[in-house]
């Protein structure tokens, strides 16, 4: 068999074998506890939760991140092994829903880490969050789900924006466009 | 004793409801007061931003579980550089309250060894719950301009 038949192989077996650490944050994480249990049981497609990102695949956003829980979701999702996948739920983490206005949570998940897969509402419903995990699986076996080989190739540019958020500051945004002007 | 009985001038909302407005310099001797006469439960410390009259509010609240009563001790202090004696003696979670007001009004409390940074980490900005803080116009001039990443 060539190379690529057994990247296809592994990938047929690791979509069927999803840990995922369930970062809670916001509001996602109340929708959460239906999906695990046995009303809708995410494990009959293999989907457990996992208490360590180190043995994880799978990382959830649930909800809106402020500032200074992005610093833990990075650190979090650096620690989680290739390959890994990202799930934003709702809204918060498409656009910052409801917080668009705020102060201090940020609008678009995937400024700062890639995200693969967004499931849209407020907050969405179980059927929607196995509905995502179905389509997670079927994107897997595709090889389209890539994120966290985009977050190795554009490393530098998701670690300036988590440069700046954290910073509260554009200062580098400077830098950019004169570069763009060159 | 009730408190209408300890302060005669204190105004009754409603039944339950005590308000005192005092000088900043008495806060603590009332709060004192309260104290020892039953009212032994400090609620919480909030913050008001009364911009057009320059002055930052600070509310004091206490519950009595003998009374079944609620006071609230009103404070009025300058906006600009305005200082607050703290009364963590009195009560120590008093020292939670003034560092959280520290950090989103700017409220200096003399004497709290703890006025560092608390809920929000290295927010280099105004405090953002003073209300000449403009909080879309910070979104649209921040979040809205993180660059998307590019993919080539």
């Amino acid at each position: 068999m060539r190379n690529d038949d057994w990247k296809k192989v592994s990938r047929l077996v690791s979509k069927k074998s999803l840990w995922m650490v369930h970062f809670c944050t916001g509001c996602g994480a109340m929708e959460m506890p239906p999906v695990m249990t046995s009303r809708y049981d995410m494990e009959r497609f293999g989907i457990a939760p996992m208490a360590t990102p180190r043995q994880a695949d799978v990382l959830l956003i649930t909800g809106y991140l402020s500032i200074k829980t992005l610093k833990r979701v990075v650190q979090v999702y650096e620690q989680m092994r290739d390959p890994k996948y990202v799930i934003g739920f709702g809204s918060c983490t498409i656009n910052g829903g409801m917080y668009w206005d705020s102060y201090n949570t940020i609008k678009d998940l995937s400024k700062y880490i890639p995200v693969d897969l967004y499931i849209a509402g407020c907050m969405p419903r179980p059927e929607a969050i196995m509905d995502a995990f179905l389509k997670l699986m079927e994107m897997i076996e595709k090889g389209e789900a890539i994120g966290w080989k985009k977050y190795h190739k554009y490393y530098d540019q998701y670690k300036r924006n988590q440069r700046m958020a954290f910073s509260y500051r554009l200062d580098e945004v400077q830098d950019i466009k004169e570069d763009d002007a060159k | 004793m009730m408190a209408k009985e300890l302060f005669p001038d204190a105004q009754e909302i409603r039944k339950g409801r005590i308000r005192i407005e005092v000088e900043p310099e008495k806060v603590g001797e009332i709060v004192k007061k309260l104290k020892d006469n039953g009212y032994d439960h400090f609620v919480m410390l909030s913050c008001i931003d009364w911009i057009n009259d320059g002055q930052f509010e600070l509310v004091y609240h206490m519950w009595s579980y003998e009374y079944r009563e609620h006071v609230m001790i009103s404070t009025r202090i300058p906006r600009d550089g305005g200082s607050m004696v703290t009364l963590r003696d009195l009560f120590p979670q008093i020292e939670t309250y003034e560092r959280e007001i520290h950090e989103m009004f700017g409220v200096d409390f003399i004497g709290n060894p703890r006025l560092g940074e608390f809920i929000l980490e290295g927010w280099p900005h105004m405090p953002p719950m003073r209300k000449d803080f403009d909080t879309e116009k910070f979104v649209k001039d921040f979040y809205y301009k993180i660059p998307e990443v590019k993919e080539e």
